[in-house]
């Protein structure tokens, strides 16, 4: 994971949302966003640290990067493909 | 012809067993599969019966099979697979059936028509037509059995958190969310998130189960997509972890595609006979009832409370005794839907109808018997013992103007525990 970017060109509030609707509303997000584009995702649905990591190798785009804060979960991920 | 349809064809052929054939072929069409199904309920429409929709595969097995079909298939309405057509069906196995079961229950021949849909999703998946969400969230689930590691220390730093709150909500510092614990009697399988795991984890500490937490989620994609080859390689992580960790029992959130594909659909694509039992934590909850080992106040839940029942749940499992064992224990005035149990209607969120948005109209559409159900009882509550049921049920609430507040059945039995009043009754006590 590269610690590099940091500044998102898209968030996407997240909260509330429930699985699998938080990697749902990620992967819409990413297919309509152009190559290169880096999305911040903002969730409370503790489930997203094991799922963002998973989704980002399966579907081949890179997670920049995944945190805890407070009762919040942060993620950055970049389109690559 | 196409490799699509080449695809798709071959998967027909790979999957015509007995069952699938008499399927095909033995539809009287009386019709009376029609009035079971909530699509038709909520829009009286040809293409909403079952039997209609089971015609489109019917018409592609007539040509293929049927010898008056291939010769002459417009004297029997047999019709070539093409692209278009292979799109259509598609279309109606992945939006316009929920895999509910609810038509092969009335059906007096026993046509199991969401057997045929399970196959056209098949077809349509191995093709490369099937909604690209479903397989993005079987392949990811599938990535995370492959690698453990990548979230193992991220998920156990979790429960740790979790296991405080625990402590906090329940006022017991020995109570535990313990993960990986080789030997426990249960391995429980949750889904994503902490709302499937603190209350179960409340329950389990209260009865002192010597159980463990799954490192997996219990949710199957690969179900939904009638793909075989996936919902194996998803429900196979789960199992080898009960085999490692050497449980007797493993027990599957409430979620009913979850239950029903571990325990009925996992032996079979396993060909084994498992060292562990499985079943759901429904089953589990109303036998602590049962045994007299959670002390429950229904008073705590004082408001009319409905049950809907799951279809994975009620007409695949069989389980509609025991949410009822739960909800007359923790419910103070519990009134039932009509129809209830096997004769319950689907939700309309079934079949991994409510993970795709591109549907969303069409699900909401198709829930108007659910909703009506809803009304007519009168509660302000909705408890499922389904996570995709619960999720529709929250989206029909705001659809339909129900004001009803929807819940799990875990939540209500904690509620009826009454766990704050006992930490004060015990510290006012020392």
């Amino acid at each position: 994971m590269s610690t590099t970017i940091t500044k998102p060109d898209q968030v996407l509030d997240l909260k509330g949302l429930l699985c699998p609707m938080p990697i749902v509303r990620l992967s819409i997000a990413v297919k309509k966003a152009g190559v290169g584009a880096v999305l911040e995702g903002i969730a409370t649905d503790p489930g997203v640290m094991a799922d963002v990591p998973a989704w980002a190798r399966q579907s081949g785009n890179e997670l920049v990067s995944i945190k805890q804060q407070g009762k919040e979960y942060h993620f950055l991920v970049k389109k690559t493909k | 012809m196409d490799n699509a349809v080449t695809t798709a064809l071959a998967v027909l052929e790979k999957q015509l067993n007995r069952p699938l054939a008499a399927a095909l072929e033995v539809c009287a069409r009386c019709g009376i599969c029609a009035e079971s199904c909530h699509y038709y309920v909520a829009d009286p429409k040809l293409d909403h019966v079952p039997a209609q929709r089971a015609e489109q595969l019917r018409q592609v097995y007539r040509r293929q099979h049927d010898f008056i079909g291939k010769f002459f298939p417009t004297w029997v309405n047999a019709e070539d697979l093409d692209e278009n057509k292979l799109e259509r069906l598609a279309e109606i196995a992945f939006s316009e059936c929920t895999l509910c079961r609810r038509c092969t229950f009335n059906c007096p021949m026993g046509v199991d028509t969401p057997l045929m849909m399970r196959v056209i999703r098949a077809m349509a998946t191995a093709a490369g037509k099937a909604p690209e969400i479903l397989v993005m969230l079987a392949d990811s689930a599938i990535e995370k059995g492959k690698d453990p590691d990548m979230f193992r220390a991220m998920f156990k730093e979790q429960i740790a958190q979790m296991e405080q709150e625990l402590r906090e909500l329940t006022g017991n510092p020995e109570a535990t969310i313990p993960v990986e614990k080789e030997g426990a009697r249960v391995l429980y399988v949750a889904l994503a998130g902490a709302h499937t795991i603190l209350p179960p984890a409340i329950i389990f500490n209260a009865v002192k189960e010597d159980w463990t937490l799954s490192l997996y989620e219990a949710a199957n994609y690969g179900v939904f997509l009638g793909d075989t080859a996936r919902a194996k390689a998803i429900a196979g992580r789960i199992i080898e972890e009960a085999k490692r960790l050497k449980v007797e029992e493993v027990v599957v959130a409430e979620c009913g595609h979850a239950c029903a594909s571990l325990v009925w659909d996992a032996p079979n694509w396993f060909s084994e006979t498992f060292p562990f039992k499985t079943r759901s934590i429904v089953e589990l909850f109303a036998e602590y009832i049962e045994q007299g080992r959670l002390h429950l106040d229904p008073t705590a839940n004082p408001e009319p409370i409905t049950y809907h029942d799951s279809c994975n749940l009620a007409r695949t499992s069989g389980i509609y005794r025991e949410p009822r064992v739960i909800l007359n224990a923790v419910a103070q005035n519990f009134v039932e839907m009509t129809p209830h149990g096997l004769e319950n209607y689907c939700c309309g969120g079934g079949g991994g109808l409510v993970a795709l948005p591109e549907y969303d109209e069409k699900r909401l559409r198709a829930g108007k018997p659910k909703a009506d159900q809803i009304k007519k009882t009168g509660a302000r509550t909705v408890a499922a013992a389904c996570e995709n049921c619960r999720l529709q049920l929250g989206d029909l609430n705001q659809y339909y103007e129900l004001s009803v507040k929807v819940t799990a059945l875990a939540d209500l039995i904690v509620k009826a525990m009454r766990l704050p009043e006992k930490i004060a009754m015990s510290v006012a006590a020392e």
